[in-house]
């Protein structure tokens, strides 16, 4: 029914899907998986319209199409639920739903009785048992993503694709809505679901496609794959999970230990030791409280109550200013172009903005510029950024280059504690390889305490000699020695599977 | 047009040049009053609104025909009020979170309120004791305004190029999230530019009352639409994280000789805003459109 043929998009630095094909069926549940970074954010956008693909053709009903815009895709049949819930608060669940279609009379005048009857339609085919008139702030988030399904359907969609649709949903709402989905299926609608949960995916789906990197790994039948076969392809690349080496952290020294930290909705009393030279991982899935509790720890969120002890001593921290420039710990985000970089500067202002209050004069307050140079170009090489200039604006580099600056900048700070938020996030293969090694002697060779926070498992394994799991705003378990005693990713997989059950 | 003001005989000469050079200083201030704000990613509606509050206090404090106080000691006072007001701004920008275009906006019209209802619309007479500063010359040609606004340009520039406030009030406006997350205190860069500005909007109040010999309450009104021509016409940005104190003063003599021309041609002052606004907007349409085709020149 729809069909992507050999579609490529790039972006700069990033080649987000390469020659990517795949078809969707109508009355399937059409699941499209991959890690991080993998493309499926770009394909799913290409399908709606929002980014026109470099090369390729989009079929859909045996006819070429383009897809303009998103409202272009919307009048074709195809919508999308988004993973956030965008619902208009302040207004009812029926104008919620049919916002672009209120019905009016002649004169213009809304006809409540006929958009209540429609939207009461819509309303029954998600299964949204409220009054039309019921106000959607006071609305669970399942409810609320009922309304965003039943606008999609309202737009008589034929295709609707669910980019992680249960993220903000409990497990039993979880189920609830693939009861929905159940029945769209029925109604011969072609669904694409696409998740992190694998579980979620082997429930519900009849087809998966898998992207790694960009590229098309292949399309499965659901019923006779093992869960084991798909992890397999959405992660391939079987020789780079070996572990990059042992370790050596001195366990006698706490870098950084953080006791029953608890804040409404991000933290339910988190306590965790990190230790000098030592990679810790922050395992969980997306919105599991790993990111959260780093804001925390560096003072961009506040917490309700616990402690934090920075080097043994116990401290608040209320500022990224106070964490970065009194306790040497550095945050590298992981939205690096919204939050991290200054993308239309050149890379020696990005790596030496922390570093202008050392090197400028007592009294004229002037900044060194040779010194701000020839420090900016010891971090970027330290980090081997690729380019031929520290006047690179760094909006221009590759995505790899990019994360290699902002992680230079906290190394020309000084800080010898790191909290890196998903190191490798739209990073090629090579750069992402780079990329481990350097964080990895930084803590093996140089003595630094790191804390990864990756979703990617296999990069953790690699990386890090202890990994946290997180699950809803918890820590859950432990997985220890994994440097030491070569644990292989299939092991601590398993282990680290136990406590996410 | 311009071509036209630069041709005219009554233009050009050293006399007028000088003379000139006055307004041209007048314009910077003013401008630098806004251009602060733009640079750190904000705006700022009340660089009139301040600049007539602080003529009002000034008139009060030392006209003969009220307080009558020293120059000397009256006016570092009546200054101070500028930083004072721009602080307030910030504050309330920053602690209320508040967007500055609503915040600015209100302020202006509580201060426009202030200067009127205190003032009853009357001017005060400035003591020819301190007409010097915005009269007087060195050397029988320099005007001290324009060797004010000089050294303002030049401090400016320092500040912004070499100093660390400078370029964390920059990098604010070029990524306020980023910066944060840097270790700048993003509020306080906030609280900054709005403190300078409301120092260049006293600065250029204090100046323009030495200089006509009358502190008229009414100063301040067209100060909102010059500061954001000869600003963005200087190359100020309007999404912040730029400021050229070279481009403002090019901005500022492009914007006297457009004034200029509007006399040669007759055209009726009361038309001048629209102006003005159409050549604001023509400007950002440049700019922005700069920005588009020479991103990929980068």
């Amino acid at each position: 029914m729809l069909e992507l043929r050999n579609i490529t998009k790039t972006f700069p630095g990033v080649r987000a899907l390469d020659s990517v094909s795949m078809r969707f069926r109508a009355g399937e549940i059409h699941g499209l998986i991959g890690e991080n970074g993998a493309g499926k954010s770009t394909a799913i956008k290409v399908v709606t319209g929002i980014h026109q693909p470099d090369t390729g053709e989009i079929w859909y009903d045996g006819k070429r199409v383009v897809l303009e815009n998103y409202r272009d895709s919307l009048a074709k049949g195809i919508g999308i639920v988004h993973q956030e819930l965008h619902v208009i608060p302040d207004a009812s669940v029926a104008e919620n739903i049919m916002i672009d279609k209120l019905i009016a009379n002649r004169w213009g005048i809304i006809d409540w009785e006929s958009v209540y009857r429609e939207a009461r339609r819509y309303m029954e085919i998600v299964g949204l048992e409220v009054s039309p008139e019921t106000m959607a702030s006071g609305l669970s988030a399942a409810q609320k993503q009922q309304i965003q399904i039943a606008k999609a359907l309202s737009a008589d969609v034929r295709v609707l694709l669910l980019d992680e649709p249960t993220s903000s949903l409990t497990e039993h709402e979880a189920k609830r809505l693939f009861v929905v989905l159940n029945e769209l299926r029925q109604k011969g609608v072609a669904l694409i679901f696409v998740s992190h949960k694998l579980e979620e995916v082997f429930e519900i789906c009849d087809r998966v496609t898998v992207l790694r990197d960009g590229l098309f790994v292949g399309e499965r039948e659901v019923e006779g794959l093992t869960q084991a076969e798909l992890i397999s392809m959405m992660i391939g690349r079987t020789c780079n999970d070996e572990h990059l080496g042992v370790l050596n952290p001195d366990f006698s020294e706490v870098a950084l230990e953080a006791r029953k930290i608890v804040r409404a909705g991000k933290a339910k009393g988190a306590s965790f030791k990190l230790h000098r030279g030592e990679v810790l991982g922050f395992y969980g899935l997306v919105g599991s409280g790993r990111t959260e509790l780093a804001r925390i720890l560096i003072g961009e969120d506040r917490m309700d109550s616990g402690e934090v002890l920075v080097r043994g001593e116990r401290v608040s921290i209320e500022s990224v200013e106070e964490c970065l420039y009194r306790h040497r710990i550095g945050y590298v985000t992981e939205n690096r172009k919204e939050e991290g970089l200054f993308l239309e500067n050149p890379i020696l202002s990005n790596v030496a903005l922390p570093v202008w209050p050392r090197i400028r004069n007592a009294v004229t307050r002037r900044i060194d510029e040779v010194l701000e140079r020839s420090t900016a170009n010891r971090y970027a090489e330290a980090m081997s950024v690729k380019t031929p200039s520290l006047d690179q604006v760094v909006g221009a580099l590759s995505g790899g280059n990019q994360q290699k600056v902002s992680i230079g900048k906290w190394l020309a700070a000084d800080c010898d504690i790191l909290i890196i938020d998903e190191p490798t996030v739209g990073v090629d293969v090579g750069a992402k390889e780079q990329i481990h090694t350097l964080i990895w002697k930084l803590a093996a060779e140089q003595g630094k305490s790191i804390i990864v926070i990756s979703s990617d498992l296999p990069e953790i394994v690699r990386m890090a000699n202890r990994i946290l799991v997180f699950r809803e705003q918890e820590i859950v378990g432990e997985v220890k020695d994994i440097d030491t005693e070569a644990k292989s990713y299939e092991q601590v997989s398993e282990a680290i599977g136990k406590y996410l059950v | 047009m311009i071509a036209m003001a630069l041709a005219s005989p009554s233009f050009l000469t050293a006399d007028t040049f000088f003379s000139q050079s006055r307004y041209v200083a007048f314009y910077v201030l003013v401008a630098m009053s806004q251009a602060v704000c733009l640079a750190v990613g904000d705006l700022n509606l009340t660089v009139g609104a301040i600049g007539s509050i602080i003529t009002v206090a000034l008139g009060l404090a030392i006209s003969p025909e009220f307080a009558g106080l020293s120059p000397w000691v009256a006016v570092p006072i009546v200054f101070a009020l500028g930083p004072l007001t721009g602080w307030l701004n910030g504050l309330i920008i920053t602690r209320f979170k508040i967007d500055a275009f609503i915040v600015t906006l209100s302020m202006m019209f509580v201060y426009m309120g202030l200067r009127s209802g205190i003032s009853g619309g009357n001017s005060y007479r400035i003591p020819e004791g301190f007409w010097w500063l915005g009269q007087g010359n060195i050397g029988g040609w320099l005007p001290y305004m324009a060797l004010i606004v000089i050294a303002v340009l030049w401090w400016i520039s320092y500040l912004y190029r070499n100093t660390v406030l400078g370029r964390r009030l920059l990098a604010t406006g070029s990524n306020s999230e980023a910066a944060r997350l840097s270790g700048i205190n993003t509020k306080r860069m906030i609280v900054v530019a709005h403190v300078l500005s409301g120092g260049f909007s006293a600065l250029a109040a204090i100046m323009w009352a030495s200089w006509s010999g009358n502190a008229a309450p009414q100063t301040g009104d067209d100060w909102l639409i010059i500061s954001f021509a000869v600003a963005i016409i200087g190359g100020t940005g309007l999404s912040g994280s730029l400021i050229s104190p070279l481009g403002i003063l090019v901005g500022a003599v492009i914007f006297k000789l457009i004034q200029h021309a509007l006399v040669i041609l007759k055209i009726n002052d009361n038309y001048s805003n629209t102006l003005l606004g159409g050549l604001i907007l023509l400007a950002i349409v440049v700019d922005r459109a700069r920005e588009h085709f020479g991103k990929d020149g980068k």
